[in-house]
């Protein structure tokens, strides 16, 4: 019964990820024609490359930015809605909608909430007299006006998992808890966040990878533009694999993220299995 | 708790509620918007007029008609083929012991860590090779399983009692019978979840279809208006924002129904895991 399953997570997942990796040491002609060894040569490629490196930057600053405020507000937020009172299900419901979004959709509205000189947010920040922003087209800010929709975005995801992470959690301890007369900030420490702890990680793990694999939004919203100042590693990759057709390098440059992204999943379990103890 | 704090509270509740709602709320404005109030011409926060052609121009001008068929085929074939492929994986993996569905159990969650973009450049070739580019079979086929779905539907069928099982065995039912007459509708929760996951995730895929789909018949609804946006005609805004409305709208409603079994087959992933 699990034949189908293996069959197809062998030929759709596991093959090609190999596939992927010895790709990024030859070079391949997207013809069909014989791959020819490079060795490390992709790789030196690649991170010699100044648009590469500027594309590695831009990811470590995306994410730092968006990764730790969609954790704080996601728990932020499920927190609310479980204080929410007779409103519980609306707000609950409301704060899940950005997770089910469709991401090209949102980002053709957010780049006219934050187009120059007559978008929403420019009109707002006019009302109290600013100059209005060209905020997708000045290389200063249009990183951080994408991180604002990764963070829009993300902050609802680890809000479902932390709101199911909540509601999972015993009732007594609430009740222990209350007796104990632990309340607000120190109750969230010492009481919530170290019982919560398997859902902690799972929202962060799943912070990092959305965050280190943003697409969409950055495809339609800016294009890598203006210089280059948006550009991240997938849609790097994608450019050099699908732009310029050099396989072998974008394989390079996608498994050098992973080995990043593995490097960051195995610091993280060091780092959280002695918390909260 | 004190008034202050309940006051606080609450106009944090009512700021999550905006932000979360007010990229939609402008969708819909601008799409029932007359086309030159799609920025504010000082604050308008209501349109002036309710004009809904932009629905009929997104919809065939768009090509979004088109594209929403293509969505719901490629949709539903992928969670068909999903739900094949993993739910009887997912029952040999919680219910059978031995060193081979062990073995099997890590490679599952070997293939859980592998990010698409790793598998990308292969399954493009791949495809290309057997020539399913710009067609459903290529859309469809490199998601015929899941990993996260073997996952999710094991975790939901760890918890039926191992003795259910041993009775149905008694009766004299085999593996199959056991698995469509006691397993299926006992992990029907976490089916249902991973189903609307599935669906939410390959009706908004945007990357892979952007690699396969040539023609314009062969667009999702993502890259449909992803290409009408880029298209530039003439800034047709209304028409740009109700082609948004269109495709985002039946993922919106399905969440809405499906909330429950959805967050509820949710909470079951990290905590044994």
């Amino acid at each position: 019964m699990t034949l189908p399953a293996a069959v197809a997570m062998t030929v759709f997942v596991a093959l090609p990820a190999l596939l992927s990796l010895i790709g990024s040491f030859f070079e391949i002609p997207l013809t069909g024609g014989a791959w020819r060894f490079v060795g490390f040569g992709n790789f030196t490629d690649v991170l010699s490359d100044p648009a590469v490196l500027q594309a590695i930057r831009n990811t470590a600053v995306y994410s730092a930015i968006t990764i730790v405020p969609s954790l704080v507000i996601g728990l932020s937020l499920a927190l609310l809605a479980n204080a929410a009172g007779r409103g519980r299900p609306f707000v609950r419901t409301v704060l899940f909608l950005p997770m089910t979004a469709n991401l090209v959709a949102m980002a053709v509205v957010f780049s006219w909430m934050f187009s120059y000189p007559g978008g929403f947010v420019n009109q707002v920040i006019g009302l109290v007299g600013a100059e209005p922003v060209n905020w997708l087209g000045d290389p200063a800010t249009a990183l951080p006006v994408v991180a604002l929709v990764g963070i829009w975005r993300t902050a609802s995801l680890t809000m479902v998992i932390f709101f199911a992470g909540l509601a999972a959690m015993p009732a007594a301890l609430d009740e222990a808890a209350r007796a104990e007369g632990i309340r607000g900030l120190r109750k969230l420490f010492l009481v919530t966040l170290p019982t919560i702890r398997p859902t902690v990680v799972f929202a962060t793990v799943l912070a990092i990878l959305s965050s280190a694999q943003v697409f969409d939004t950055i495809n339609v919203m800016t294009q890598g533009g203006p210089r280059g100042s948006t550009e991240t590693v997938l849609t790097m990759t994608w450019r050099i694999g699908f732009g310029y057709f050099d396989l072998g390098a974008a394989s390079a440059l996608a498994f050098l993220l992973l080995v990043v992204l593995v490097g960051i999943g195995i610091l993280q379990r060091r780092t959280l299995s002695g918390w909260g103890r | 708790m004190r008034a202050a704090a309940r006051a606080g509270l609450l106009a944090a509740t009512c700021v999550a509620v905006v932000v979360s709602l007010f990229p939609f709320y402008w969708m819909v404005r601008t799409s029932i918007a007359p086309a030159d109030e799609t920025f504010f011409q000082g604050i308008a926060w209501f349109p002036s007029a309710v004009d809904l052609s932009g629905y009929a121009r997104a919809w065939t001008d768009g090509g979004l008609g088109r594209a929403m068929v293509v969505g719901l085929l490629q949709t539903l074939s992928i969670l068909a083929l999903q739900l094949l492929t993993c739910v009887p994986a997912a029952y040999v993996l919680a219910k059978v012991r031995s060193r081979a569905t062990g073995i099997a159990l890590t490679a599952v969650l070997g293939c859980l860590l592998v990010p698409s973009q790793v598998t990308l450049i292969p399954l493009f070739i791949g495809v290309n090779v057997v020539g399913w580019s710009d067609s459903l079979v290529g859309l469809v086929l490199p998601f015929t399983t899941s990993a996260f779905g073997i996952y999710l539907i094991r975790q939901q069928m760890m918890t039926i009692p191992d003795a259910l099982l041993e009775a149905a065995r008694a009766d004299g039912l085999g593996h199959f019978r056991r698995l469509t007459s006691v397993v299926i509708p006992m992990a029907a929760p976490g089916i249902a979840a991973f189903s609307v996951f599935s669906v939410f995730a390959h009706w908004n895929e945007y990357l892979w279809p952007l690699l396969i789909s040539r023609s314009p018949d062969m667009r999702t609804p993502p890259l449909a208006l992803a290409v009408f946006q880029q298209a530039d005609v003439g800034y047709d805004y209304p028409a740009l924002a109700a082609g948004a409305v269109i495709i985002t709208a039946p993922i919106v409603v399905l969440f809405l129904l499906a909330q429950k079994p959805f967050v509820q087959g949710m909470s079951g992933t990290e905590i044994t895991g």
